[in-house]
């Protein structure tokens, strides 16, 4: 019944409620008024057949005390006119049957010895009425009357009242349905007007306020509280504007610079490398031809400048390299993990190099990113195990990948069995030009790691490192599956 | 082929000797001509080419073009040598100190022959050069300047 109510239309409710308590009003009214004409009736009944047996008491003493049966006959013979009138009995003063009137045989007069129930009895009235002639009493009459009548008059009664009432309460509902859009319709409108704003976003609509009631002063309160919610809007959307403002023209100088960082990486590129090479190239001619010239020192301080040249023009390259990782924009493709770790494997063999060497490469690994940039990454990674386990006597190099399907990566793991590192200096193992190994023990830039580091952040992963020195290092490569951060 | 010259557009005097000294150990009997920037090598290839068309032309044999040149850039020369049917049949190679990809597309979408970066190392830089000079004038074919020319008219 509750959820009923609940689903109801306002307009309903209200108009079941005045239904309700209108049926429920009248309905009262129409109960009392028939038990109160029902008992009217019945004591206008009642004084009705005193008054009758008074007389026929009082005509009928003389004929009781003469025991003139004939006329006491016809006293009672003229009660039948009276149709209400059952039965009535004449007793002398000792109880004895003096006359009768009786409609049914089945319903003989009482012996007097009995005793008599008075009053309203079942379907009938009864009353006994002694019979006195100068304050003696000479005998008694007994009076039944039915009650049809007074069935067929509330009857009547009841079928009046109730036509009245159904007429009453149609004009009531009649009535309610009118009165009750007084009421409802201002919080339909309310409601209607809601649920537009709901629908269509559109904050500019307002609920129409009629009257100074609770509802009228809800409807202002109503739009008042859109009106906040319309401006609250229009700010947000100006704030968005020129927070768009602010970030095209903080993209448009971001392009700038990037353009500018373009051309001069390209110089750098271009305009370093040129000097490098005349002092490598002028270096290799002056050896070549001015051989018999040079003594065994200037032939070293000659070969001292040509490998810092050559050293220098890896350095420019690695930077090169990084700053256009940086730039460049950035692929998303699967790529098979393993057939690259194995090309760049390959590649390494074939340097010259004598140590026994073992890898293992985990088959069927597969990540997502660019293919060009990763390939960079792990060529470093793998160079650089290749490199610190040149010193041991038999290379070993292992390639596994675990995938986390939880959180959406996969992590590689290259491990080799080489030199290491300390773990103090973990910090310093990712930025540019910081080499834990001095340049007579490893080769090399600084700029490799770095180089990792920077293709591994673009892709939104992350790198970590283990290490003792003497038992080889371990590099985890954390990749996510949608490189592109969605 | 033998007596085919190259001409070597470059405008760094190191660059220039250096290349040269390369040149000379791969074919000691190729002449180098030598011009130092962009508008030269035009002046060079067209020119004198409206006088006596294909004079200098006709002895060529394959064209080193740097990408950075004062003027006119080396990109700019390749494109005036394929738009004209006097020179469209030169081999030309691109060479550069960097290896920026940008450069790279360009000068294959201008229809270059050939792309090297200079190396550092010398040594690595003379093979190169001895590579190059090797095919460009003894295993490749080119067609004669005047029967092209001729072929146009």
């Amino acid at each position: 019944m509750n959820r009923l109510w609940r689903h109801w239309r306002l307009k309903t409710k209200l108009l079941f409620l005045t239904l309700f308590t209108s049926t429920l009003g009248i309905s009262l009214v129409c109960i009392s008024l028939i038990v109160v004409e029902n008992q009217n009736y019945r004591s206008q009944l009642e004084s009705e057949l005193h008054v009758i047996a008074g007389i026929v008491a009082e005509q009928s003493a003389a004929a009781l005390v003469f025991e003139d049966t004939k006329q006491l006959a016809d006293i009672i013979e003229s009660l039948r006119q009276i149709k209400s009138i059952r039965q009535v009995c004449a007793y002398n003063a000792s109880g004895d049957i003096m006359a009768a009137l009786e409609s049914q045989k089945r319903r003989p007069c009482p012996d007097m010895a009995d005793e008599h129930e008075e009053g309203f009895v079942g379907n009938a009235y009864r009353l006994l009425m002694p019979i006195n002639l100068d304050n003696e009493s000479v005998g008694q009459i007994f009076l039944t009357s039915h009650l049809g009548v007074l069935q067929s008059h509330i009857r009547t009664f009841v079928i009046i009242t109730v036509t009245i009432g159904s007429v009453i309460l149609l004009a009531l509902v009649f009535l309610a349905l009118r009165l009750q859009r007084i009421v409802s319709e201002p919080i339909l409108q309310l409601s209607d007007t809601a649920e537009q704003i709901t629908r269509d976003h559109d904050y500019s609509v307002r609920a129409p306020v009629s009257g100074n009631d609770e509802i009228g002063k809800l409807g202002e309160n109503f739009n008042e509280m859109i009106g906040t919610i319309e401006q609250q809007n229009l700010r947000i959307l100006e704030s968005r504007d020129s927070l768009e403002r602010i970030v095209d023209a903080r993209t448009a100088d971001l392009s700038l610079a990037n353009r500018e960082l373009e051309s001069f990486s390209y110089s750098v590129s271009h305009d370093l490398r040129q000097p490098l090479r005349a002092i490598e190239g002028f270096g290799q001619a002056l050896e070549e031809d001015c051989n018999d010239q040079l003594d065994a020192t200037g032939k070293d301080y000659l070969r001292r400048i040509r490998a810092a040249s050559i050293r220098m023009g890896g350095l420019i390259d690695g930077l090169l390299i990084l700053s256009r990782l940086s730039r460049q924009s950035m692929e998303s493709e699967a790529i098979d993990l393993t057939g690259l770790v194995q090309e760049i494997v390959d590649e390494l063999s074939n340097t010259d190099d004598i140590v026994p060497t073992t890898v293992e490469i985990q088959p069927g690994m597969r990540v997502v990113g660019d293919s060009r940039m990763l390939r960079i990454a792990f060529q470093n990674l793998l160079e650089n195990a290749w490199k610190y386990s040149a010193k041991t006597e038999a290379r070993h190099i292992t390639v596994t990948a675990c995938r986390d399907d939880d959180e959406g990566f996969t992590a590689i793991r290259v491990q080799d069995n080489g030199v290491g590192f300390d773990m103090r200096y973990v910090d310093k193992l990712f930025v540019a030009f910081n080499r834990l190994h001095a340049p007579s023990e490893f080769t090399g830039t600084g700029i490799g790691l770095a180089t990792v580091f920077r293709v591994i952040r673009r892709h939104h992963g992350d790198i970590s490192a283990t290490s003792e020195p003497g038992k080889g290092a371990c590099f985890i490569v954390k990749l996510p599956d949608h490189p592109n951060g969605y | 082929m033998d007596g085919h010259s190259i001409l070597l557009v470059e405008d760094n005097p190191d660059d220039q000797i250096l290349t040269v000294r390369a040149l000379k150990d791969a074919s000691a009997t190729s002449p180098v001509i030598v011009l130092e920037d962009g508008q030269e090598a035009v002046d060079f290839l067209f020119n004198n080419s409206k006088e006596r068309p294909g004079r200098h032309l006709e002895s060529l044999g394959v064209v080193l073009l740097d990408v950075k040149l004062p003027k006119v850039s080396g990109l700019e020369v390749l494109r005036h040598i394929r738009s004209s049917p006097l020179t469209d049949w030169l081999p030309v190679i691109i060479m550069t100190s960097s290896d920026e990809p940008a450069d790279l597309a360009e000068a294959y979408r201008l229809g270059a022959n050939s792309f090297v970066t200079k190396p550092i190392n010398y040594r690595e830089f003379a093979e190169q050069m001895t590579v190059l000079a090797r095919y460009w004038l003894f295993v490749n074919k080119i067609p004669k300047a005047g029967t092209i020319g001729s072929l146009i008219r």
